[in-house]
């Protein structure tokens, strides 16, 4: 892929998050452009409190900018109420978070379609399953959260956030609380969506290995980007974080 | 420790408010009752003390019989003998007095004052006397056969001025009135809801009892003897013949008080029944709330044992916000309950019962009463919760889930079959033959297993009933059927004060089904006429005799019969007797008489049910012996023996009570019209004969039977007011849970926004777990109401109830009201669900 041809999935515009005002004002976001294109996975690294999470809130439709404009599909969500807002994440964003992923009275098959039949979607079958096969989830289907493991029940958030064929996933630290194996098998499934299904992924993390899976790193600090890698590998990325002061 | 359990409280103001609400709203009610009936007892008290209060003497009849429930008729003595009182030296005046039934038909034609169950219709006299309570407003007292004086209130009510004519219905028929005089008592317009016409004291003995004859004597002493010896001296100068008695001003003072004292304590035991009973159910809100605080905050307590507090400790800080909240809880109860008997008493007063204005009493023994009471049961309702939180493993900081998971244990289950089992057996027994006073420890047994089984029984009766809601309501409906089911102690616990007062409601109202249900089919049975007059008076005034007569003659009627109701001394123990005339009553009442006739009915005998009977083994032929209200005594020979007791279980011959002094009038009267007549007409015709009383109202067949059930009714309203006060408990409580809930949950309604469900489908998910709780105690309550009715029925037996009727229709409304309440008690839950801040919660771990 050239970057002439690319589609943009999700961008912002002069995005800045101010906490506080006056002289305790802290710029979580300090006009961050950022582009993130269609079919491809994305890291964003920095170190903590550099607004990782901010950006992606904000990107998510889950928080709200100071100044500034995110887009997602061509819309920009600063324009958006509530309900529109609710609908847009429900059915174009999908979520992974670090921890507590799942409703804990929902069986795993329910919680990966959960955002359909929120929106009364039935889905495509086709793909829902192609998807549980993938994560090697179907005989666990049955199973509530509580009588899965960390590595499992992040792989049915995973598949949940893929399930309903949205524009663009993102994940905050998604392997953050698992061991580097089972992390690893997530992050491949996730290198699979985008490299099979096609998917569009934007992941925020700590962890240079993880970082390695992804196609592009951003990398953020005291709000702003500072720094971008294509193709990485983990001795590259452990590389210019030292440069960077992480 | 007590540093951090006041940190604890005071860091968590919304937990204290809102287990605070629960002990508030159940010690509101009992301080609210208890104000209540302390204030309406001192009220009356002051009423009837101030009634004597310049009175030093009083003249009354010895002779009385004294009926069930306390009722007593008294004989009367002669208006002569207040003359004869004036010449005894000490005295100063002697007037007479008369308390008895008379209506005041008000300008429209209408009656004034309420209907029977209400307070009582007076007739009295009238006339100047420093020892009397009645003044005259405005006007004068009357004097002569045609003048009245009427109470300020009921004169207002009947838009009477001075000189206007009044209709008054009494004993001897309507007579009509110059207005002459607007009396008040003492400073109220009207005691205690009453009406009262006065009149002289010629007037009132011919028109309200017996020419010639009064009640009693009230008099003033000129203060040169002390009360007791004049007492004597009034005794001793009276004729013997007359059969009297003298008391001191202090004696009927006491005397009146004690009866009405007597009347109030029912209606406080009552009410104060009731409110124990709401604050029973509030229990289980306060020990809900600090169950679930208790396990929203093991992680905290974990927290503590990790760092080294004992496990005493942990349960001491527990039980030290309890009983702060308990204290603090129990008083602003105090306070509300004290507005809630303000309320009370403003609905009284604009149901026109005027209550003398002398502020609400307080007494020491409510204040203590309610804050003991309201700590102790906080703290009790706290010691569970509180040692489960001592026995929190210091591990638990560890885990990442603070939720209330255990599975209910097989001890659970054991112990709630045994009370159940325990329970049944007691009822069986009784069932077999053992004393009725036994019942309500079996079903005390019944309801603590099933609530010991509540945990058990909630999760699959949850799922079962939230099946629909997950059917039709997509994802929403099935997490709020999970939801409901995930914490079974939780939700049985949020049930049961709804379980309670449903079961205590439907089985009222099975018990009065099937109350009414008989009463309808013993009237059709025996009941053969087509009209019925009756009267709410009864014991009180009545119809009078000549009314069934007047009717008997209307050309479109076939028959008329009028019965009454009077006391006598039976074998020497007081009764109330019914009375017909046997040559009209045939083929208007069938009383189910064995091998005999009305005709049998002498002037000499007596019939007596088939119960009687039994229980005295009185068969045809025995005798008893009977004393009347005027001292007479006849011996009776049983002519017949019946089944039907609906009119009463002794009936005589009116012509029995004829031949003696005692005053009587009927009850009701019973008609049945010509076959084949036009039912406008009779009815019309009936209506004209009616008017010409002023007393009684018409009713159909229908309408009559109707009317009978229609008492039923009344009782099971006050009952269903009363059980109000746990319902609004129970809503309480599950608002309360389910914002507990909501807030353990913040987490995952955030989640569950974060990936699309909007906020509607939040609210409905809390609305249909709010429904599923409130339908889950509905449905266990229903189902131990039931079973409860159908054991009261069963026990009742003896009293003549044969069937148990199912109440159908009241289920089906009670399952209705249990939709709504879960509906109602959602709704401030399911907004702040809303409200929930998705990025917070997120973050929060
Ligand atoms: N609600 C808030 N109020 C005030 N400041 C906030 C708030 N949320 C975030 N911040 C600040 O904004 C900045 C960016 O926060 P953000 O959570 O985006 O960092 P991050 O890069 O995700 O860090 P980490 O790697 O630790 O997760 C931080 O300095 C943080 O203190
Ligand atoms: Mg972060």
């Amino acid at each position: 892929m050239t970057p002439q041809t690319r589609t943009v999935a999700a961008s912002t515009l002069s995005a800045s998050k101010v906490y506080g005002s006056g002289d305790d004002a802290v710029y979580a976001l300090n006009d961050v452009s950022v582009e993130f294109f269609a079919g491809e996975f994305t890291a964003i690294m920095g170190p903590s409190g550099s607004g990782k999470s901010t950006l992606m809130h904000c990107i998510a439709g889950l928080d709200e900018l100071s100044s500034g404009s995110a887009i997602i599909d061509g819309t920009d969500l600063s324009t958006m109420k509530d309900k529109a807002l609710t609908e847009l994440r429900r059915e174009k964003i999908g979520f992974v978070f670090q921890s507590f992923n799942l409703v804990p009275t929902l069986t795993a098959d329910e919680n990966i379609r959960l955002p359909l039949m929120l929106g009364n979607d039935k889905g495509n079958e086709e793909w829902i399953q192609k998807v549980i096969s993938t994560v090697h989830l179907n005989d666990r289907l049955t199973h509530r959260p509580s009588e899965l493991s960390g590595g499992q029940q992040q792989r049915v958030a995973v598949a949940r956030a893929l399930a309903s064929e949205p524009r663009i996933i993102f994940a905050d630290e998604p392997t953050g609380n698992l061991d580097s194996t089972t992390g690893a098998e997530i992050l491949t499934f996730m290198r699979k969506a985008v490299d099979d299904l096609g998917q569009t992924i934007v992941m925020v993390t700590h962890d240079p290995v993880a970082a390695s899976y992804a196609d592009r790193i951003i990398f953020l600090a005291d709000g702003k980007v500072v720094n971008e890698m294509t193709e990485p590998t983990a001795e590259k990325v452990l590389d210019l974080m030292k440069t960077i002061g992480h | 420790m007590f540093r951090i359990a006041i940190k604890g409280i005071l860091g968590r103001k919304a937990r204290l408010i809102l287990t605070s609400l629960a002990v508030i709203l159940g010690t509101s009610f009992l301080a609210g009752t208890s104000v209540f009936s302390d204030t309406l007892t001192r009220t009356f008290d002051n009423l009837f003390s101030d009634v004597f209060k310049n009175v030093d003497a009083y003249v009354r009849s010895s002779q009385v019989i004294e009926a069930d429930f306390g009722q007593e008729e008294r004989q009367r003595i002669p208006l002569s003998l207040v003359d004869i009182v004036k010449t005894v030296p000490g005295v100063k005046n002697a007037v007479p007095d008369i308390q008895a039934f008379a209506r005041i038909i008000g300008k429209d034609g209408k009656p004034i004052g309420s209907d029977g169950q209400g307070p009582p219709t007076f007739g009295t006299i009238g006339v100047e006397f420093e020892g009397a309570l009645w003044t005259i407003a405005d006007g004068e007292f009357p004097v002569g056969p045609t003048q009245v004086a009427l109470d300020e209130a009921s004169a207002k009510a009947g838009k009477y001025v001075l000189g206007d004519t009044v209709k008054v219905v009494a004993q001897s028929g309507s007579r009509e009135f110059t207005l002459v005089g607007i009396a008040s008592y003492g400073d109220v317009r009207s005691p205690g809801g009453a009406t009262f016409a006065l009149f002289d004291p010629a007037t009132a003995a011919d028109f309200l009892t017996k020419p010639g004859f009064i009640d009693a004597v009230l008099i003033t002493g000129d203060g040169s003897v002390s009360d007791a010896k004049l007492a004597k001296a009034i005794q001793a100068a009276l004729p013997t013949t007359d059969k009297t008695e003298t008391l001191t001003g202090a004696e009927i003072t006491l005397e009146t008080q004690d009866q009405i004292g007597s009347a109030l304590d029912f209606f406080g035991i009552l009410l104060k029944t009731f409110s124990f009973i709401a604050l029973g159910v509030g229990c289980f809100v306060i020990y809900n709330v600090f169950s679930i605080s208790a396990a929203q905050r093991q992680r905290e307590n974990a927290l503590l044992r990790a760092i080294g507090a004992s496990r005493s400790q942990v349960t001491r800080a527990m039980l030290i916000e309890s009983l702060a909240v308990g204290v603090f809880g129990s008083m602003i109860g105090l306070v509300a309950g004290i507005g809630l008997s303000k309320g009370l008493s403003a609905l009284l007063r604009a149901l026109n019962i005027d209550i003398p204005s002398g502020g609400l009493v307080v007494t020491t023994s409510t204040v203590q009463q309610t804050v003991f009471v309201g700590t102790i049961v906080t703290v009790l309702s706290a010691i569970l919760p509180a040692l489960r939180a001592g026995k929190v493993p210091p591990l638990a900081a560890m885990r990442a889930t603070a939720l209330e998971v255990s599975e209910p244990g097989r001890k659970r289950l054991i112990g709630g079959l045994i009370s159940i089992a325990l329970g049944l057996a007691v009822i069986v027994m009784v069932i077999v033959g053992a004393s009725n006073s036994y019942l309500g420890f079996g079903i005390l047994l019944v309801f603590i297993g099933t609530i010991v089984l509540g945990p058990i029984i909630a999760r699959p009766v949850a799922l079962f009933l939230g099946r629909p809601a997950a059917r039709f309501r997509g994802i929403t409906g099935v997490m709020a059927r999970q939801n409901s089911a995930r914490n079974p102690k939780r939700t049985s616990r949020t049930a049961s004060p709804v379980l309670i007062g449903v079961a205590l409601v439907t089985a009222v109202t099975a018990l009065a089904a099937s109350i009414k249900g008989q009463i309808d089919d013993v009237f059709t049975q025996q009941f053969k006429g087509d009209y019925a007059i009756s009267t709410n008076n009864r014991g009180f005034g009545g119809l009078s005799p000549s009314l069934a007569t007047d009717i008997a003659q209307l050309p479109l009627v076939e028959g008329a019969t009028g019965i009454g109701l009077v006391t006598a001394k039976l074998d020497g123990k007081g009764q109330y007797l019914t009375s017909i005339a046997p040559e009209t009553i045939e083929g208007i009442w069938n009383i189910g008489l064995i091998d005999a006739a009305y005709s049998d009915l002498a002037t000499d005998s007596i019939f007596i049910s088939e119960k009687i009977a039994k229980k005295k083994s009185f068969t045809e032929g025995s005798t008893i012996s009977a004393i009347f209200a005027d001292g007479q005594s006849r011996t009776l020979t049983v002519s017949g023996i019946y089944i039907n007791n609906e009119i009463g279980d002794y009936i005589l011959n009116k012509g029995l009570i004829a031949s003696t002094s005692v005053v009587t009038f009927d009850i009701g009267v019973y008609i049945k019209s010509r076959p084949g007549s036009d039912q406008k007409e009779v009815l019309s015709s009936l209506t004209a004969a009616v008017k010409k009383y002023g007393q009684g109202d018409l009713l159909t067949k229908q309408q009559y039977i109707d009317k009978q059930s229609g008492q039923v009714n009344q009782l099971l309203g006050l009952i269903y007011g009363l059980l109000m006060l746990s319902v609004i408990i129970s809503i309480v409580g599950i608002i309360i849970t389910l914002l507990l809930s909501v807030f353990e949950r913040q987490r995952e309604l955030a989640l569950l926004r974060a990936v699309g469900m909007t906020r509607s489908q939040v609210r409905t998910t809390v609305r249909w777990e709010s429904v599923i709780t409130s339908l889950l105690g509905a449905v266990m309550g229903i189902v131990l109401g039931i079973g409860l009715g159908w054991v009261i029925v069963f026990a009742l037996k003896d009293q003549g109830l044969t069937s148990f009727k199912l109440p159908v229709t009241p289920t089906i409304v009670i399952m209705i009201m249990s939709f709504i309440v879960g509906l109602f008690a959602a709704i401030y839950p399911a907004w702040r669900a809303t409200r929930v801040n998705i990025l917070d919660s997120l973050n929060t771990n």
